[in-house]
């Protein structure tokens, strides 16, 4: 904003400079980028200059080389105006450094989740493993609707136009080579494996799972709510979450919604007993305890 | 031998030198020789660091090309923000490569050692030095090899050990070697990236 032009900028400013914003939120910024480009000295590149302006080097096919040219989403929480400046730099810090945790004890635990690729917690930047997929919001009816004031999932971005003309009634998971049960049943599954490793994802969605286009596989993302809780009530409202979520978004939810907790039950075991019963509570009451007596 | 520009950074950081030499058969010659350069004063000391300014990183710890890209790039910021942790940017390789936070363990085990056979030799610098591989060729005594021989050169059962990834969930399932490598390589990737935030 305001801040001169004449300081040089720092190493992750400038690599969002060469980004392309994905979406953005209240929260943070989103972006695609690339770390590194091979064949130097191919093409001139514009280096740090005072005002960062960086050319996007994008040679990265062309150069030959059998090392990693993989994008990166760079998820970039943005210092907010509001906020006494020495605070939400703790602030920024504590929420990277939780994202990136969570991220990699879902990793250890075989939760399918991005990889992490890049951490600059003073910037306030994670960067992970770019899917390349599509949200499972845009793929089960009545996902693609008002999509522009909802957080895009990354690879959304060029598939508006394909999902709009749902009303031809051309399944878009047939691409996948995934039917809507198995895809139930991923969900259930991959979030029973999250809350066997005490878990809790914060924000369960259609628009934080992602289908892979390559393999098929369903990943989940967005862990900036994410904690580690043993309890299950947290992983009760977990499931009560995504369960309103389906509601709303998507008509018909229920027969989906209950092959999800089928798949999850599944794999909890004997530890879905008790699950289940607190998840009758919790619709009961909503996701907030009372706090009278 | 590959270069990698990382242009983010400033200019003494922007080119990285990436050379993989098998069958090296002086490694301990050149460990001594490095421990060696670090106590000689005066400019023949200096002579001596210059040769020796890459970083050796012990090839069998390595799962993949972007492990290794990934700890130069996090020491990179390191070295661009004045946290580096160890001296230079290039023993930061070796310390963000590392699991725990001791820089003594980091060197023993990830840096060259006298049983050393394969070895990465990494070089962060501007975009106007040359002749980095002749220079590198000059201090290894061993054959350069393209860097996707990597795969071949893998102690996996060292990595499992080294990153505590026995008792791992993620790891006891994998259906077979190949995704069990995979998934490895996804989670050593995400540590090094992430180390910085671990505490």
């Amino acid at each position: 904003m305001a801040s001169s032009s004449t300081t040089p900028l720092t190493p992750t400013q400038v690599l969002l400079k060469s980004a392309t914003i994905v979406s953005q939120g209240a929260e943070a910024k989103v972006y695609k980028a690339y770390l590194r480009h091979h064949g130097l000295g191919k093409t001139a590149i514009s280096t740090r200059t005072g005002t960062g302006d960086v050319s996007d080097v994008q040679n990265n096919e062309s150069s030959g080389s059998e090392l990693d040219v993989a994008p990166v989403l760079i998820k970039y929480r943005f210092p907010k105006q509001y906020r006494h400046p020495s605070l939400d730099g703790s602030l920024t810090r504590a929420r990277v450094a939780g994202e990136a945790r969570a991220l990699l004890r879902c990793l250890r635990s075989g939760v399918q989740v991005p990889g992490i690729r890049f951490v600059d917690a003073t910037e306030g930047v994670l960067g992970i493993e770019w899917i390349d997929g599509k949200s499972v919001r845009m793929l089960l009816p009545g996902g693609a609707e008002a999509e522009d004031d909802e957080g895009v999932g990354p690879g959304d971005d060029e598939q508006v136009d394909e999902a709009e003309d749902e009303a031809d009634e051309v399944d878009p998971l047939v691409e996948f080579g995934v039917s809507r049960d198995q895809l139930m049943s991923m969900i259930g599954t991959e979030i029973a494996k999250m809350h066997q490793a005490d878990i809790i994802h914060g924000d369960l969605t259609t628009s934080n799972m992602m289908l892979r286009r390559e393999t098929g596989d369903l990943a989940l993302i967005d862990f900036g709510l994410a904690y580690h809780s043993t309890l299950t009530e947290d992983k009760a409202v977990d499931l009560y979450v995504l369960e309103r979520a389906f509601g709303s978004t998507h008509p018909d939810s229920e027969p989906m919604f209950s092959s999800v907790l089928e798949a999850y039950q599944k794999y909890m075991g004997k530890d879905w007993n008790v699950v289940k019963k607190r998840l009758e509570d919790v619709r009961l009451r909503g996701r907030k305890r009372s706090m009278v007596g | 031998m590959e270069t990698i520009h990382q242009p983010q950074f400033p200019s003494d950081l922007t080119a990285v030198h990436v050379a993989l030499f098998i069958d090296v058969f002086n490694a301990a010659a050149l460990k001594a020789r490095i421990v060696r350069a670090a106590t000689l004063t005066g400019p023949e000391g200096d002579a001596e660091r210059e040769a020796l300014n890459f970083a050796f990183v012990d090839a069998s710890l390595i799962t993949s090309a972007l492990h290794l890209q990934t700890a130069i790039s996090q020491a990179s910021l390191a070295a661009a923000q004045n946290t580096l942790r160890t001296k230079t940017v290039h023993s930061e390789i070796l310390w963000a490569l590392c699991p725990t936070n001791n820089i003594s363990e980091a060197i023993r085990r990830y840096g060259i050692s006298d049983t050393s056979k394969a070895l990465f030799v990494v070089r962060v610098d501007s975009a106007s030095v040359g002749d980095v591989e002749e220079r590198m060729r000059g201090v290894v005594e061993g054959r350069v090899v393209p860097l996707s021989t990597l795969a071949e050169l893998v102690d996996w059962q060292a990595v499992k050990k080294y990153n505590k990834l026995n008792t791992e969930p993620a790891v006891k399932k994998a259906a077979n070697v190949d995704a069990e490598h995979a998934i490895i390589d996804n989670i050593v990737i995400s540590s090094v990236a992430s180390k910085g935030v671990m505490a």
